[in-house]
């Protein structure tokens, strides 16, 4: 394939990256051209770094292999990948196959040096990408450095590290070739995503009612009407929350279907973008579609808007909080547990005589007073009110003084209640914290912290007729 | 007192060891133990049967759903996956039940679908390396070899050249074995997903999803508290990479209910379990924890116990012969409570000779036993279904409050529900049903009985629907207790408001209606009263029905604590020796006789918490040599001063072991905070 046609297919796949391409394309052309040693590709996430890179390769006709430092474990595991990979693509390449025998280990980057020298020894030049290389888990320490140098001892060997950021310092070698790849503008986000607009309508009209409204036209108001659309999204939402390509398409996906949602009942035409806008104002005021969550839950954006037409504000996240709950409901004494551990974290140990002391005290009656007086007396300093601090570790014994406390009646001392410890803290709802003896699990000193916040022991107590707002000292809102 | 470490050696050279105990009777106390593990066996055999299609058959619809969803997520080759798909499993917070059902489930999808099916959990992967060595092990069934081991046959197609050999951790092992299996998903089952380090778990989907081009990965998740608390464990950029479907797994309250039902009033049963073992059990449940496994496994100690304790459990054999029986069996019988009180009834009504013959003729005792254990077994069951009945009748009228079947039975079983206000309440509420809810009540009450009880409900449904087919009027036909019968007229007079209440006229129709449900209410109160029986008055009812909770509660709920906290603060409870018994005046008195341990323990008891070692000394050595006269003269520091006797030395010697052995046990701790000061570490009766 001619250079200028490769240019023009990727530039067509791949748009508004001419520089970057045409950069690759001087550096790595024609296979009798010497190409820099090493090229340092960095950029952000999603600016097409590796996929070009791939792509160019695969068109261009040099010998190329490609390691991908995510899927390796340790350093070892990247350089035994990269000989494979290596050996792969050479056996591809020059259609023959290479004795592997001597490329049976490859433990340090000595040996693949070695490895690589041998394997390309009489050949032409060879292209190896190191993709994502400063993310390698347990990388040796010389593994820059050393790639860097790897041009010195074996000529034909390029080395195309892609990096999220500028390693001119890791490299220790003055004048490595940087191939940056800017994040994508507006408008270049705009032309990528108006290449290909999503459908208006799943099912075409009925063509009885409409005879004249023909497949091209169809697509002309999709590509209309995705363009103003993904306007709207980037200035409404993803310029603040995800300005990635990746994240812009997906918020614009999720919010495409309650968008186009009346011209699909045949309230407004496709053209009738500022009535449609003003009508589902709401999607674009609620966070719901830059969020990343595990299950698709369109119903939420739909109801929303349902709801919002009836009422004049429209829900915010502020006005809506998500509900958390628990699926399942806790055996007693385990939701009696979790709330005493609660308690056990955000009470001060010195006032536990004054909230869990059975016997009747005079100092007892103080304790309903700060909801009426924190108030009055709010000293200079603003504190934090101490459920929004993370919880402070408290022993195994206060938690279940505090637990025998909170029940009227006598609980036997049986092994159950070390069960449902055991059982909270793999289920990560009590973790054990650092501390002297936190090793090992007998040991009275170890701490103990809860891992849940304030509402969740609240709905917890209401769940077993507790208000747990009562026993917690400074009170909450 | 940390760093030394002594011994006190004193062997009692004088007085031998008590001698034992030993069985002197003749008889033996495995007798017919082969017979019974037969009949246990072959009884549990047919419980646990009932269990598994129980847990089954409850958590089916969810297995179903999870099963469809794998199998629409298979990868096809015109779509690439964009994301891996995942299934978020809301287990519940019965752990224990968590490993059971990922097996059932795996099943499942196996039989299903084409796919691997893989479990791990949170002890297999500490950290990624493992995680994968794991998943690789568990996928490929492969033996785990070292890296410098020669390869086996047909290991690869790289091995065979003897190239590059895959480390131990790749997942290109996978690969190569889909290669040669191919499996239309792979389902990672993360068991406990809470109990994960979320780095690795990060890490994984990570990992999982650059490979999800050459794999097609599927995660299920089991989750123990909520969806949404996983989902902030991650991060976003890995929630990004999962799209998925949460799926609920039926509540393990309700597959308890539904286990009831199936093993403990089943009519079938036997031998039942008693009233106070099976709220017990239940309790446990509700309290403590939720966890269908403990339920079986209660269930199964149950019965075991029952045939391994109890010698007359051996009449429950099907089919037996007399000869099967030994003259100990009998005598067992005849020492039966309930045996003797039937022998006295008999005496009181003046049957004299049959009591003989029952006491002298071992022959005669097989016969009636015989004949009775099958009117027993009768009278016991139709309290099982009396009990449903009772609960069938309360739902299909919806009497609030809900009543479960667990609740009716364990009262039926102890006799109680004869007199309860819950019975009384359910017939009131029989009187007022109007047409429509009875006809109904009626049909569900025929579909539940296989043999008819008396009640003759066809009849009754007959006769309802001739009348309800003739009744004009919209409304259904309302009996004369229908409270809308009823109208309340005031009066007033002279200033007073008199209420009086009046029956409206009834129509033909209702009158004949109300006729139906008089009918029907007396038939089902004859049998109520007939059925619910207290089982504990019936003949043989120690064979039939195990209600010991002793064994029971020792062997599932322990109190290791209470245990050592109450050797240690009264001894003599352990020991049972004379020399440190109660006076009858205090509980505890603190002795010299008493073990070292055990006085600095209550010592420690007395003490705050922090413990001044030389004053616990003091005290110490006050009770254990409060006996020798010539220490008493001494104070304490001119003791400490002096010459240091012999027998002070032995005192500082067991001294010192005590506070070592508490130290060991955890209850003490050297403080920083004080100097010469113990830490107290744990507090009595927690």
């Amino acid at each position: 394939m001619l250079p200028d046609e490769i240019l023009e297919q990727l530039n067509s796949k791949y748009p508004c990256r001419e520089s970057q391409i045409q950069q690759l394309a001087a550096l790595y052309n024609q296979a009798h051209i010497p190409s820099p040693s090493l090229l340092v590709a960095h950029g952000l996430t999603a600016t097409g770094k590796s996929s070009i890179i791939r792509s160019y390769l695969e068109l261009s006709s040099l010998p190329y292999a490609i390691a991908n430092s995510r899927e390796c474990i340790t350093g070892r595991h990247l350089l035994e990948r990269t000989v494979a990979s290596c050996l792969d693509a050479l056996d591809d390449y020059y259609d023959e196959t290479i004795d592997r025998r001597p490329y049976a280990r490859t433990e340090n980057l000595s040996s693949l040096i070695v490895a690589l020298g041998r394997m390309l020894e009489g050949r032409g030049k060879f292209v190896l990408v190191l993709d994502g290389v400063d993310k390698q888990r347990e990388a040796p320490y010389t593994l820059l450095p050393a790639l860097a140098r790897f041009g010195e001892s074996i000529p034909n060997l390029s080395i195309i590290l892609i990096t999220t950021l500028p390693i001119p310092l890791e490299l220790h070698r003055p004048g490595t070739p940087h191939l940056h790849f800017p994040t994508y503008n507006r408008n270049s986000l705009l032309t990528i995503l108006g290449r290909n607009p999503p459908q208006i309508f799943l099912q075409p009209p009925n063509e009885e009612h409409f005879p004249d409204y023909t497949p091209d036209i169809a697509a002309e108001d999709d590509a209309w009407l995705w363009g103003r659309f993904t306007a709207t999204v980037y200035d409404a939402l993803s310029r603040h929350t995800g300005r990635d390509v990746v994240s812009f398409r997906l918020a614009a996906l999720r919010l495409w279907r309650p968008f186009v949602e009346p011209i699909v009942q045949g309230t407004f035409g496709t053209r009738d973008y500022s009535r449609l806008m003003v009508n589902r104002r709401a999607l674009f005021q609620v966070e719901d579609s830059v969020l990343d969550r595990i299950i698709a839950d369109n119903s939420i954006l739909g109801t929303n808007i349902n709801g919002a037409n009836n009422s004049v504000v429209p829900t915010t996240p502020s006005t809506r909080r998500r509900v958390r709950t628990i699926a399942h409901d806790l055996p007693y004494y385990t939701t009696h547990l979790l709330i005493a551990a609660y308690l056990a974290s955000y009470n001060p140990s010195r006032t536990d005589v004054t909230y869990f002391m059975k016997h009747a005290d005079k100092r007892k009656n103080k304790r309903r007073a700060p909801s009426a007086t924190a108030g009055v007396t709010k000293s200079k300093h603003r504190k934090i009110s101490r459920h929004l601090l993370t919880p402070s570790p408290f022993p195994l014994d206060r938690l279940l003084a505090i637990f025998r406390s909170l029940l009227v009646e006598s609980v036997p001392q049986v092994a159950d209640l070390y069960t449902q410890i055991a059982t909270l803290t793999s289920m990560r709802l009590l973790v054990r914290t650092g501390g002297v003896g936190s090793s090992d699990v007998l040991d009275p000193g170890a701490k103990w912290r809860v891992n849940f916040g304030w509402e969740y022991a609240r709905s917890l107590g209401r769940g077993v007729n507790l208000e747990v707002g009562e026993y917690l000292v400074g009170g909450v809102d | 007192m940390d760093t030394k470490k002594c011994y006190v050696y004193a062997p009692l050279e004088q007085e031998s060891r008590p001698s034992k105990r030993q069985r002197t009777s003749k008889s033996d106390p495995h007798a017919g133990l082969s017979e019974r593990l037969k009949i246990y066996s072959k009884t549990w055999a047919e419980q646990e049967k009932k269990v598994q299609s129980t847990l089954e058959e409850a958590d089916r619809a969810t297995q179903g759903k999870i099963v469809d969803f794998v199998a629409a997520n298979a990868p096809s080759e015109d779509v690439p996956r964009i994301s891996i798909p995942t299934g978020l499993i809301v287990a519940g917070p019965s752990i224990a039940s968590h490993g059971p059902y990922f097996e059932r489930l795996g099943r499942g999808i196996r039989d299903v679908t084409n796919s691997s099916y893989v479990v791990l959990t949170s002890g297999e992967s500490p950290n990624l390396k493992t995680f994968l060595k794991t998943l690789i092990n568990k996928i490929t069934s492969r033996v785990e070899d070292d890296d410098d081991e020669e390869d086996e046959i047909g290991r690869s197609v790289n091995s065979s050249v003897r190239g590059p050999k895959l480390l131990n951790f790749d997942l290109g092992h996978v690969q190569e074995w889909t290669s040669r299996n191919p499996v239309q998903s792979i389902v990672v089952a993360i068991q406990d997903s809470e109990a994960f380090n979320t780095a690795v778990l990060i890490e994984m989907v990570d990992l999982f999803y650059s490979w999800l081009d050459r794999l097609p990965f599927v995660l299920l998740f089991g989750i123990a508290t909520s969806a949404e608390s996983f989902e902030d464990r991650l991060l976003g950029k890995s929630l990004r990479y999962l799209d998925g479907q949460q799926f609920d797994v039926t509540q393990s309250d309700d597959i308890i209910e539904k286990l009831f039902r199936a093993t403990i009033a089943h009519p079938d049963t036997e031998p039942h379990i008693g009233p106070n073992l099976c709220r017990r059990i239940l309790e446990r449940q509700k309290d403590h924890v939720q966890n269908t496994q403990d339920f079986v496994h209660g269930l199964k100690y149950a019965y075991m116990s029952h045939f391994y304790a109890n010698h007359a459990t051996i009449f429950l054999k099907y089919d037996a012969k007399f000869k099967d029986f030994s003259p100990d069996a009998f005598e067992a019988i005849r020492n039966l409570p309930s045996f003797r009180r039937y022998i006295e009834e008999k005496l009181e009504a003046g049957d004299t000779q049959s009591v003989r013959q029952l006491l002298s003729s071992d022959k005669f005792l097989f016969e009636v036993i015989e004949k009775l254990i099958v009117t027993v077994q009768n009278a016991l069951s139709s309290l099982s279904i009396a009990a449903i009945v009772l609960t069938r009748i309360r739902e299909s009228l919806g009497i609030t409050p809900k009543v479960r079947l667990s609740n009716v039975w364990s009262r039926a079983a102890s006799g109680e529900l004869l007199d309860s206000p819950l019975l009384r309440e359910t017939m009131l509420s029989i009187k007022k049903t109007p047409s429509d809810r009875l006809a109904r009540l009626i049909d569900s009450l025929i579909s539940l009985a296989t043999e008819d009880f008396g009640l003759d409900a066809e009849q009754l449904q007959r006769e309802l629907k001739t009348l309800v087919q003739d009744n004009a009027g919209s409304g259904p036909l309302r009996s004369q207790d229908d409270i809308r019968n009823e109208s309340v007229r005031t009066t007033v007079v002279a200033q007073k408001v008199l209420l009086s209440k009046h029956k409206a006229a009834l129509s033909e129709q209702d009158k004949a209606y109300s006729e139906i449900v008089a009918r029907f209410y007396q038939r089902l109160e004859s049998y109520f009263s007939s059925a619910l029986v207290d089982p504990k008055t019936l003949l043989l009812y120690e064979i039939l029905v195990y209600n010991l909770k002793s064994p029971h509660t020792e062997v599932f709920q322990p109190r290791p604590r209470l245990a050592i906290e109450r050797a240690l603060a009264t001894p003599h409870d352990y020991l049972g020796c004379e020399c440190c018994g109660n006076t009858p005046d205090r509980e505890n008195t603190l002795a010299g006789t008493q073990p070292a341990t055990a006085i600095v323990y209550q010592l420690y008891l007395e003490s705050g918490a922090v413990i001044n070692a030389t004053d616990l000394w003091f005290a110490f050595h006050a009770i254990v040599s409060k006996d020798d006269e010539e220490d008493q003269s001494q104070t304490m520091y001119v003791m400490q001063m002096s010459t240091i006797s012999n027998d002070t030395d032995h005192t500082r010697a067991l001294f010192q072991r005590a506070l070592a052995e508490l130290k060991f046990l955890g209850l003490i701790k050297p403080s920083r905070k004080k100097a010469d000061h113990v830490a107290k570490m744990m507090w009595k009766g927690l």
